[in-house]
C-alpha cells in the first residue's frame, strides 16, 4: 500500500475540476427537488393524487420504482433514488477505469511503479478518491433537507443511500479494471452489469415481481426506504457488496502482470487491410458500436414486452385521465408509456453517439492521430471518418431499440421505430456541439460535450418539475422532438428538419475550426 | 556558417526566422533550419529545446507564428496533403491503436502513403526482430518504434523525417537503425534526424544544426564545427614546461609530477606542441573533440 496517499494527492490533482463540479451538482439536487415538491404538491391530498397517478404509470415505475410513502420526503426519495444512483453509479465508473486501466494502457503506471508505489496503491487510490467522494455529496446533501423541514435521520439515511449507489459501481468497475487490457472494454463491461442491474430493477417494479429489487444495487439504494420506515440495515447489505467486489478485485490484481488482463491478448494477423481513415474508423467504431446495438435491442425488447398487457391491465380511470392529459383524448396507455420511455432511453442513446463523436480528439490526444495525418490523409478527412459513425451509429441504435421494442410489442416495427428515429435530430445536435467543440476548444471537448449532455438532462428532470420553461426549457433539444405516438405535432417535418439544419451547421463550423487550428496532443 | 550549398534553393527543408508560442512560453524564437536534398541532417537540443515543435510545423500539423518555412519546395501547411505523399515521419513518442496488431499497422500507413515494397516489409521485420502478429497494447516502446520505422524505411519516400527515433532500441538495435539509414542516403533520399544521443548524430549525419531555446546557435558539417571545440592533450614529459600554463588557448591544465593533462583550442595547438617538444615528451595522447563535449560545451555556456 505503500505510496496510495501519493497516488490520491495525484487523483484529486487531476480531477481539481471534475470532482467539485460532480459532487456540488449531486449534492445540491436533493433539497432543491424537496423544496420544488413542497412547493407544487402544497397539502397532502394534492401529494397522494400526485403518487396515485404516478405509481399507476409503469413507465414511472421502471424508471423510479414503487413510492413508499407520499410525504414531501418520501415523493424526493422516489424521484431521485435511480436517477442519482445512474449519474453516482456511472461517474463512478468512470472516474475508476479513468484511474486505474486507462494509466496502465497508456504506460504511466509503468512509470510509476518504478518509483516507490506499491502494488496494491494504484487500486486502493482510486477506490478511496472514488468512495469518499460519493460519502461528501451524500453528506453535503443532507443539511439543506433538514433545513428545508425534513427529519434529520431520513434525510441522513437518504444522503447514504445516494452515496451507495456510486460505491456499488466504483466496486464493479474495480473489478472489471482487471480482467481486460483495454480500458474501453473495462468501462464497457461495468456500464452493461449497470444497465442489466438496472433493468432487473425495472422488471422488478414495472413487472409486479418486487422480490426481484433485492438481487439489485438500483433495488437496494430505493429499499433503505428513507423518510418511509427508514430500514437502514439495508446499507449493510450494500456494504457487504461493496467490500466483497473490493477484495475481489485487489485478489485479482495480484494475479496479472502490470498492463496485463486476467484475459490473454490472442495474436492477430500478420498484414492488414484497412484502406485508409475509412477503413481504420470503421475498425475502432464497429465493436462499441455493436455492443450499444445489442443492448440497446434488448432494452427494447424488454420495454416491448412489459407493454404488451399494459392496455388491459391499467383500463383505469385514472389512468385513462393521465394518458388523455399527456397523450390527447383516447391515446393508448402503451403509447404514453413508449413516449415517457423512449424520451429517456433517447438520451442514452446521445450518450452512446458522443463517445463516437469524441474519438477523433481522442485520437489526437493520445498522439495516433499525428502518425496518421504526417500520411497523405488530409485533416477533413480524418475528421469525417469519425464523425460518419457518429452521425450514422445513432440510426442503427435508434433503430435497434424501435424494431426490438415494436416486434416485442405488437409486431408493428414501423410505428416505433418511426418514433424512436424521430430523436435522431436530436441526437444529432449534441453529436454537433461535440464537434464544435473539437474544433474549437479541444482540450475541454470531452468534459464539456458530456456537461452539455448533462445539463440537457438536468433541464429535462427540472421541466418535469415545471422549474424549467419558457427559453431555458427551449435550450434542451430533446424537448423539440415530437411526441410521433401520440400525434403530438401536426407535421413533424418542420421542428425535425429545423433541428437536423441546426446539427449541420454546429459540425461544419467545428470542421472548419479544426483545419485551422494546430493539433494538440496532449503530451 | 553557411556552407555553399545553402544558397542554391533545392534544400529539402528551409526554415527562416521561425516563431512559435504558447500562451506565454516561446518555444522557437527564430529558428534556422536549412536541410540540403540528399543529405542526412542531425537536429540535436536538449529536451524542450524546440525540436519536435519544429517537426510539427514541418508536418503542418501546427502553424509558425513568424518566420518561413518551405519543405520540397511547398508550403507545409497549405499543401501538407500533397507533400505527405513524399515524405515518412516516426514520432519520438509512437503511440498506437491497441487493438490492431503491428503488421495491421504498418499497412495501413505504408497504403496510406501510397503502399510500401513488400519484400523490404518482411526483411525490415526480421532485422529489427518484430513480431507482425502482436495487438499494437502488448508491444514496448520499442516496439512501437520499430513499427513506425518499419513503415517509414519501407516506403519510398524521398525525406524520412525522425524524431529521437531510436531512445526505445537497445544497442543492437540502433546498429540495424543506423543501416538503414545509410542504406537510404545511398539511394539518395533526404533524412531529418532529431536526437539528442550524439554519438548517433556523428556516425550518420553530414550535417548538423544544434539548436537550444528554439534557436539555432550552430549549424554546419561535423568539420565545420570542430573548429570551437578544444582537443584533449594528455603528457608524461622529461622536464618542466612551464610556459604552458600562460599560453592562450589551454584550458583546465592539471600538472601531476611529469603527468600533465589539458584542453587545448584548436588554434593554440601549433603552440602547445612546441613547448611540449621543447620540454621533451615521453608519451603523448591527443584526443579529437567528441560531439558530446562540443555539446556541452554549448549548453555550458548558454546555461551560465
Amino acid at each position: 500500500m505503500t505510496g496510495t496517499w501519493v497516488l490520491i494527492r495525484l487523483i484529486l490533482r487531476r480531477d481539481r475540476v471534475l470532482l467539485p463540479v460532480w459532487i456540488a451538482i449531486s449534492a445540491l439536487m436533493p433539497a432543491s427537488i424537496a423544496s420544488a415538491t413542497a412547493d407544487l404538491y402544497a397539502g397532502q391530498a394534492a401529494r397522494d393524487a400526485f403518487a396515485a397517478a404516478s405509481v399507476s404509470n409503469p413507465a414511472q415505475l421502471a424508471m423510479r420504482g414503487p413510492i413508499y410513502d407520499a410525504s414531501v420526503g418520501g415523493l424526493t426519495a422516489w424521484t431521485l433514488g435511480s436517477s442519482l444512483a445512474l449519474i453516482g453509479g456511472l461517474v463512478s465508473i468512470l472516474l475508476m477505469t479513468r484511474h486505474t486501466r486507462v494509466e496502465e494502457e497508456t504506460g504511466r503506471r509503468e512509470l510509476l511503479s518504478s518509483g516507490v508505489i506499491g502494488r496494491h496503491a494504484p487500486l486502493a487510490a482510486a477506490l478511496a478518491v472514488v468512495l469518499a467522494a460519493n460519502l461528501l455529496l451524500g453528506l453535503l446533501s443532507v443539511p439543506a433537507l433538514v433545513a428545508g423541514g425534513l427529519p434529520a435521520g431520513s434525510s441522513l439515511l437518504f444522503g447514504l443511500s445516494i452515496a451507495a449507489g456510486g460505491w456499488a459501481f466504483a466496486a464493479v468497475a474495480a473489478v472489471t479494471a482487471q480482467l481486460t487490457a483495454s480500458s474501453g472494454a473495462a468501462r464497457g463491461i461495468a456500464i452493461a452489469i449497470g444497465g442489466l442491474l438496472f433493468a432487473l430493477r425495472s422488471l422488478a417494479d414495472a413487472g409486479g415481481i418486487g422480490r426481484l429489487a433485492w438481487l439489485t444495487p438500483f433495488g437496494w439504494v430505493r429499499l433503505t426506504r428513507p423518510y418511509a420506515g427508514d430500514q437502514w440495515w439495508v446499507l449493510g447489505l450494500i456494504a457487504v457488496f461493496v467490500a466483497a467486489l473490493a477484495a475481489a478485485a485487489f485478489a485479482l490484481s495480484i494475479r496479472r502482470d502490470v498492463a496485463g488482463g486476467l484475459v490473454a491478448v490472442r495474436p492477430g494477423p500478420a498484414t492488414g487491410a484497412l484502406r485508409g481513415p475509412f477503413g481504420l474508423a470503421a475498425r475502432l467504431h464497429r465493436g462499441p458500436l455493436a455492443g450499444f446495438a445489442i443492448g440497446f435491442g434488448l432494452m427494447g425488447a424488454l420495454l416491448g414486452v412489459a407493454a404488451r398487457g399494459l392496455d388491459t391491465q391499467l383500463d383505469t380511470p385514472q389512468f385513462q385521465e393521465l394518458a388523455a392529459t399527456i397523450g390527447g383524448a383516447g391515446a393508448r396507455v402503451s403509447d404514453v408509456f413508449f413516449t415517457f420511455v423512449m424520451y429517456v432511453l433517447s438520451q442514452l442513446v446521445t450518450g452512446a453517439a458522443l463517445v463516437s463523436a469524441l474519438r477523433a480528439r481522442g485520437e489526437e490526444a493520445a498522439g495516433r492521430a499525428e502518425l496518421l495525418l504526417s500520411t497523405p490523409v488530409g485533416r477533413l478527412r480524418w475528421a469525417l471518418s469519425h464523425l460518419a459513425f457518429a452521425v450514422v451509429g445513432p440510426v442503427l441504435l435508434l433503430a435497434a431499440l424501435g424494431a426490438a421494442a415494436g416486434l416485442a410489442y405488437d409486431g408493428d416495427v414501423a410505428r416505433v421505430t418511426g418514433a424512436t428515429l424521430a430523436y435522431l435530430p436530436a441526437v444529432w445536435i449534441v453529436v454537433g456541439i461535440a464537434t464544435l467543440l473539437f474544433g474549437l476548444l479541444p482540450r475541454s471537448a470531452a468534459p464539456a460535450s458530456w456537461t452539455v449532455l448533462g445539463l440537457f438532462l438536468v433541464v429535462d428532470l427540472l421541466a418535469e418539475f415545471k422549474l424549467a420553461t419558457g427559453v431555458v426549457l427551449d435550450l434542451s433539444p430533446f424537448v423539440h422532438v415530437p411526441a410521433m405516438l401520440l400525434g403530438g405535432a401536426s407535421s413533424p417535418v418542420v421542428p425535425l428538419l429545423g433541428l437536423t439544419v441546426a446539427a449541420v451547421i454546429l459540425a461544419a463550423a467545428g470542421l472548419a475550426f479544426l483545419r485551422r487550428r494546430d493539433l494538440m496532443p496532449s503530451a | 556558417m553557411s556552407s555553399p550549398a545553402h544558397t542554391a534553393g533545392h534544400a529539402a527543408v528551409r526554415a527562416d526566422g521561425l516563431v512559435k508560442t504558447f500562451g506565454r512560453t516561446r518555444a522557437l524564437d527564430g529558428l534556422d533550419l536549412t536541410v540540403e536534398t540528399g543529405e542526412v541532417h542531425g537536429f540535436l537540443g536538449p529536451n524542450g529545446a524546440g525540436k519536435t515543435t519544429t517537426i510539427r510545423i514541418l508536418l503542418g500539423q501546427m502553424r509558425a507564428d513568424g518566420g518561413r518555412i518551405a519543405l520540397l519546395g511547398g508550403d507545409p501547411w497549405r499543401d501538407a496533403t500533397e507533400l505527405h505523399r513524399r515524405l515518412a515521419y516516426v514520432p519520438g513518442d509512437v503511440t498506437l491503436w491497441p487493438s490492431l496488431t503491428g503488421g495491421e499497422v504498418i499497412d495501413l500507413l505504408g497504403r496510406a502513403r501510397g503502399g510500401l515494397d513488400p519484400r523490404r516489409r518482411a526483411e525490415l521485420l526480421e532485422r529489427f526482430e518484430l513480431d507482425p502478429r502482436k495487438k499494437c497494447r502488448t508491444y514496448s516502446k520499442g516496439n512501437r518504434q520499430k513499427v513506425a520505422l518499419v513503415a517509414a524505411f519501407a516506403s519510398d519516400a524521398e525525406l524520412l523525417v525522425l524524431d529521437e527515433p531510436t531512445s526505445g532500441l537497445d544497442p543492437l538495435m540502433e546498429a540495424v537503425f543506423n543501416e538503414c539509414v545509410l542504406r537510404e542516403k545511398r539511394a539518395g533520399r533526404t533524412v531529418l534526424l532529431s536526437s539528442h544521443i550524439l554519438s548517433e548524430v556523428e556516425t550518420l549525419c553530414d550535417r548538423v544544426s544544434i539548436i537550444r531555446a528554439g534557436r539555432t546557435v550552430e549549424s554546419g558539417s561535423l568539420a565545420d564545427l570542430r573548429h570551437l571545440t578544444r582537443t584533449s592533450v594528455t603528457a608524461e614529459l622529461i622536464g618542466p614546461a612551464p610556459g604552458l600554463a600562460t599560453l592562450p588557448g589551454v584550458h583546465d591544465l592539471t600538472v601531476d609530477g611529469a603527468r600533465l593533462r589539458c584542453q587545448v583550442d584548436g588554434d593554440a595547438l601549433t603552440a602547445v606542441l612546441a613547448e611540449l617538444a621543447g620540454a621533451g615528451v615521453r608519451t603523448l595522447t591527443t584526443q579529437p573533440p567528441t560531439l558530446e563535449e562540443l555539446f556541452l560545451r554549448h549548453y555550458e555556456g548558454a546555461a551560465r
